[in-house]
């Protein structure tokens, strides 16, 4: 966790009691020294590496990389017109906006929900178990959740046995396998015959790139067709043996089996369907006269879920046809909601935690109230609960705003370099510019990002002094 | 030893604002128990957390013994405290609760633990040395603030409230307890009180404030009996004393008092008042509940006001009837023998001697033939309470 | 009398109704919950479970896949890091860093936190509300100038100086926590104390300090997970130091995360499991700092 929830707003912080007796005899010189004794320390360090640096940073913002020439707001207006920090404050637009709905959200239906169940306390332990890791380390964590082969990321594994569950990947799912003799290749992926066929008559349909270890066990050798009477029949075989010809079923040449056949009326569309069996012949029986092709299905090629690229930049929102600066702003790369998911494992416990402590707070007796004037448990929730909540709502949402605008840790830790640069944001931005010694640049950037917080300090100010 | 002088004390708690204690004279003497009395927010507290050394004073002061303390910080006068919350250190066993401020003056081990061991012996804490204060009851943690006190000796107990967090019956013994304690220690006590019982059952003296500003210092008898002012009249005595105001009529021999429609034939001492202050003047009378009584006493100069009862509270051996004289509410106590009824029309009588007047305007008590502030001459007999005994 | 004989048959079965229908409602929620609960569990034990798998089986098979044959764990990873990763001199430095930037914070904000409270002084209100400013300020907003300093100090690069940066952006939200607490303390029981004969540090040693521990316990806790999972001070301040801290060791690997997985699992788990342990041996102090720092 880089960041304590800081934000720690206190909406009824108790003001100072005046127990403080200076009281008479403790001359004003004593009592000076009292509180430079205790305050004293707490002074020097908060001066030294906060306060005065803090003053310093935005001087250094004026000045050039250097330090030592004044540049005015040069820096600033380099740091606009370069799409690094647009595309910085466009993902940081992106989490202020997301991210603390979201987080509260959840906070607020996990606490409500651990009312109703007996195990509430080993549930909020997992779930705010993630506040004791550190952002960085999140990453890592995610990084392998994330994983794009399903063999390993989880993710990805639990996506893929859904789609081949739906789509069940073909017996022939192999990259290089294709049509050689009677048959072409279709731009939706199936093979269709060359020679049309009418009752009574064989198809040959000879395919190859098939590597022996990919034959299906049990396939037998493959058999010239015969004819059958009122039928089409044919056989599809692998193509290929030491010494073989295309077209020709060789000896030792293997039929395939299991191959998901169509028979098509020239010109009308599907009539019927088969399988091939072990020698890969097959038959259509009872065919009316006419003139016919056979189809090799494309599902028997369909390859299984080759898994998401969750960490990758592929846009969300359609900027083709934007111009490169209007790209920058308005692409929401896949990376980023990836990030906002682990963020969101993360602080839902914080939410919950809080926002449970709010909901324990609450008077039950007006709960009880409202229950006897007749109202449902929604209503109850809806018009008593929730008001009651907003203080605490308030309180974990800017907790969260001022989270996500100083994220920096959890982009290291999970970002491949490939998408760091659509992945950027302020605190990282600034972060690069300091280890490149762009001291006036990279003080500019503070500045930004202290800018976006100062409302923040404010609010809490107004809030914490009643 | 040592008495206590307040000079002329005030205590601003924000510049400009009226003062929370205003000009306040006061001595107190050494082994006196005195008792500050006076509605909530009158300046009590204030006063006694100046004697403390808890506030800077704005203006006075204050002396302990010969030592004028207004600089010297609470430690060093030689005070202990008791306070309303108690204030027992949680953290702390109930030994190291009274060991704590003799430790911090370094005196020897044998003694700290004689002096604690004594100070629990003599509270029933014996027991309880080793428990923390949350382990306690009420009542013995508030024994427990009174023998950190003692432990220390000082030369006076200052007790704010001290028995305000405890139920009904243990108030009333824990009163006992303290004057009790009052006895045997004989050391000066300064008692902050609003509750006037309180104050009647312990004090020797009692000194009474409102809104920042001493009324009145006497004995509880004194303030019974001779109260300065409207104020106090009706804050020392329960159920309060009644008053009724009206304009003094006087012909010849008889002194008349007219309230509202009603007219009543004054007599005795407040007759005499009443001709001093002159024809068609105002005056208040001021009667307390137990002075009246239904029967007629038969004296000479007994005051009769008529009267419709409203409500009738059965007290046992005395009923206290709410009724309404000349449109205004008058409490009475009566012996239950006389068995008054909801609605019964009748007279009150009381003794005149046994009447309070006050000047409406200045609200002070009327004694002298000049009407100024009282040079307590007893304007009543000494054995003046309880007439409805002496007149069944 | 009939009217109440009639029901009297039902009576019986009637509780046992209601408890089927409250088992009976209750079990969606009951289901949701263990779904997330298991949901949030996967991501930890994956890191876990990868950590315990040779490297060459990241490629051949899913972590979970492991869980059914737990034979193919082995502990080699960790023998292997312990003895060449450098790990222990990063768990080294990193303790070096957490511990002291923890025990300073705690005192510097204790104490301030006594002047803030029980002493009276022009200004203290204005301080705190600096205090509360500075709670929000980035880390960001130093690193220049105090490298720059810790430059002319000589505490750039070294770990006192990573310890000073830490205790500085500690303290604001330190002294809030601590001020909060103190400002529950009864004034009664200081000016108890005073009478008693004690001086300012007395109140702060005998009185304040022992009721305050509960929140400096909290504070404590907060600081050093804060601290402990740090990755910018450390990487700004010592980014080229021998022993970098772990976090910094972890993300110097982090460019191979796939060959390396072995190595970066086992780094990471390592720089977790302190942290997790502070969790649950301490987690009633760390919801009770959580809370004082959102709600109350
Ligand atoms: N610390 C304080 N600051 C400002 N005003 C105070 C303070 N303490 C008491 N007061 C005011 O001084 C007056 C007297 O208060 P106090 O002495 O506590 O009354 P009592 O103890 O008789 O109830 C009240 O009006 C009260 O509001
Ligand atoms: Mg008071």
């Amino acid at each position: 966790m880089a960041t304590v929830p800081v934000a720690a707003v206190e909406p009824l912080a108790r003001p100072a009691p005046d127990v403080a007796t200076g009281g008479p005899g403790r001359g004003r010189f004593r009592n000076s020294i009292a509180v430079g004794l205790f305050m004293g320390p707490a002074a020097i360090v908060l001066g030294a590496i906060v306060v005065y640096p803090t003053v310093d940073t935005i001087i250094r913002s004026f000045f050039d990389k250097s330090g030592n020439t004044f540049v005015g707001t040069n820096n600033y207006r380099t740091l606009f017109g370069t799409t690094e920090m647009l595309i910085a404050i466009r993902n940081n637009a992106i989490w202020v906006i997301v991210f603390p709905f979201l987080v509260t959200f959840a906070g607020l239906v996990f606490a409500v929900l651990t009312e109703r169940i007996r195990w509430a306390t080993a549930f909020k332990t997992v779930v705010f178990m993630p506040m004791a890791i550190s952002l960085f380390a999140t990453g890592v964590i995610w990084r392998i959740v994330y994983e794009t082969d399903p063999h390993r990321g989880v993710i990805n594994s639990a996506v893929g046995t859904i789609v081949d569950a739906v789509h069940p990947p073909g017996l022939y799912a192999l990259p290089n396998i294709k049509p050689i003799s009677g048959l072409a290749a279709q731009p939706d992926g199936s093979m269709l015959s060359n020679n049309t066929v009418q009752p009574g008559g064989t198809l040959k349909l000879g395919l190859t790139g098939i590597l022996p270890e990919n034959i299906p066990p049990g396939a037998q050798d493959a058999h010239a067709p015969s004819g059958a009477s009122g039928g089409v029949s044919g056989a599809v075989w692998r193509n290929f043996s030491p010494g073989g010809q295309i077209g020709v079923i060789g000896n030792g040449e293997k039929g395939l089996p299991g191959m998901h056949l169509t028979l098509l009326r020239d010109g009308n569309g599907s009539v019927a369907s088969t399988t091939s069996v072990a020698d890969g012949s097959f038959r259509f029986n009872d065919v009316s006269s006419g003139s016919y092709r056979v189809s090799v299905d494309s599902s028997n090629f369909r390859t299984p879920f080759g898994g998401t690229n969750w960490l990758g930049i592929q846009s969300l929102t359609p900027t083709s046809g934007l111009g490169s600066t209007a790209r920058s702003l308005l692409t929401i790369p896949l990376v980023d909601i990836s990030e906002i998911i682990a963020m969101l494992w993360i602080w839902s416990g914080f939410a919950m935690v809080v926002i449970g402590a709010g909901l324990a707070a609450l008077n039950r007796e007006v709960l009880e109230a409202a229950k006897v004037d007749g109202a449902n448990e929604w209503q109850t929730f809806r018009k008593i609960t929730l008001p009651l909540l907003r203080p605490v709502l308030i309180v974990v949402f800017i907790t969260m705003i001022i989270n996500v605008l100083k994220i920096f840790d959890i982009i290291l830790g999970l970002v491949p370099d490939s998408s760091q640069h659509e992945a950027n944001v302020i605190a990282l931005q600034m972060w690069h510019l300091y280890s490149r010694f762009d001291y006036g640049l990279s003080s500019a950037v503070a500045v930004v990002l202290f800018v976006l917080v100062v409302p923040v300090i404010f609010f809490n100010i107004r809030r914490i002094r009643g | 030893m040592s008495n206590i002088t307040f000079d002329h004390l005030i205590k601003r708690y924000t510049p400009g604002a009226a003062p929370a204690v205003n000009d306040l004279n006061l001595q107190i003497s050494d082994g006196e128990f005195l008792v500050l009395v006076g509605p909530s927010g009158c300046g009590k507290t204030t006063a006694l957390r100046c004697l403390a050394g808890l506030e800077d004073i704005t203006g006075g002061r204050i002396i302990i013994g010969d030592r004028v303390v207004n600089d010297l910080p609470p430690k060093d006068r030689d005070i202990a405290m008791v306070f309303q919350s108690y204030a027992l250190y949680p953290h702390m066993s109930v030994y190291e609760n009274m060991a704590f401020s003799i430790r911090l003056r370094k005196l020897p081990k044998e003694e700290i633990d004689q002096r604690v061991r004594e100070a629990a012996r003599i509270l029933d804490l014996e027991r309880f040395l080793q428990r923390k204060p949350g382990e306690l009851s009420g009542g013995q943690r508030q024994r427990v603030a009174l023998g950190r006190a003692i432990v220390r000796s000082p030369s006076a107990f200052l007790m704010d409230e001290p028995l305000s967090n405890l139920d009904a019956k243990l108030r009333v013994q824990t009163r006992a307890e303290i004057a009790r304690l009052h006895q045997r220690l004989e050391t000066t006590i300064v008692y902050v009180t609003h509750d006037q019982v309180e104050a009647m059952t312990m004090g020797d003296r009692i000194a009474v404030m409102r809104e920042g500003i001493l009324q009145q210092v006497g004995t509880p008898q004194d303030l019974y009996q001779t109260p300065n002012n409207l104020f106090v009249g009706g804050f020392i005595g329960s159920p309060s004393m009644n008053f009724l105001t009206g304009t003094v009529s006087s012909d010849g021999g008889s002194v008349r008092l007219k309230i509202e429609s009603l007219d009543i034939a004054l007599a005795g001492r407040v007759a005499e008042l009443a001709r001093t202050r002159g024809n068609g003047s105002s005056l208040t009378i001021g009667v307390r509940p137990e002075h009246f009584d239904t029967a007629a006493p038969g004296a000479a100069d007994t005051m009769r006001l008529p009267a419709s009862v409203d409500v009738v509270e059965f007290l046992g051996n005395e009923d206290l009837i709410h009724t309404t004289v000349a449109g205004k509410d008058v409490v009475a106590m009566v012996p239950s023998v006389r068995g008054v009824k909801v609605g019964d029309q009748l007279e009150l009588h009381v003794l005149a001697s046994l009447v309070h007047a006050f000047d409406p305007q200045t609200e002070l008590a009327l004694t002298g033939s000049d009407g100024a502030r009282p040079a307590p001459p007893p304007a009543v007999p000494a054995q003046a309470p309880a007439p409805a005994a002496g007149t069944d | 009398m009939t009217a109440i004989a009639a029901p009297a048959p039902e009576a019986p079965s009637a509780p046992r109704w209601a408890h089927l229908r409250r088992i009976l409602k209750s079990t969606p929620v009951n289901v949701l919950l263990v779904a997330v609960g298991l949901l949030w569990l996967v991501p930890t034990v994956g890191l876990l479970v990868t950590s315990f798998r040779p490297a060459a089986d990241y490629f051949a098979s899913g972590w979970w896949q492991a869980i059914a044959h737990p034979a193919v764990l082995t502990v080699e990873n960790y023998r292997n890091i312990l003895h060449t990763g450098g790990i222990g001199d990063a768990l080294i430095t990193t303790v070096l860093i957490t511990v002291p930037a923890t025990l300073l914070v705690v005192l510097i904000a204790s104490l301030g936190a006594y002047a803030l409270v029980f002493l009276r002084w022009p200004g203290r209100d204005w301080v705190f509300v600096l205090l509360v400013a500075l709670m929000v300020v980035p880390l960001q907003m130093a690193l220049i100038p105090v490298a720059t300093l810790y430059g002319h100090l000589g505490l750039y690069g070294t770990i006192p100086g990573v310890v000073l940066y830490h205790v500085a952006f500690g303290l604001p939200f330190a002294i809030f926590l601590m001020r909060n607490f103190y400002s529950g303390i009864p004034k009664d029981l200081l000016e108890a104390a005073r009478i008693d004969g004690a001086n300012e540090w007395m109140m702060f040693r005998r009185i304040v300090l022992p009721l305050g521990m509960p929140a400096l316990a909290s504070l404590a806790i907060f600081q050093f997970l804060w601290v402990w999972n740090d990755l910018l001070v450390a990487l700004s301040f010592l980014g080229a130091y021998p022993h970098p801290p772990l976090t910094v060791n972890i993300f110097n690997k982090l460019s191979e995360f796939g060959t390396s997985i072995d190595v970066i699992s086992t780094a990471s788990f390592i720089s977790m499991i302190i942290p997790l342990v502070v969790f649950f041996a301490f987690q009633r102090y760390f919801v009770r700092g959580v809370l004082a720092g959102a709600v109350k």
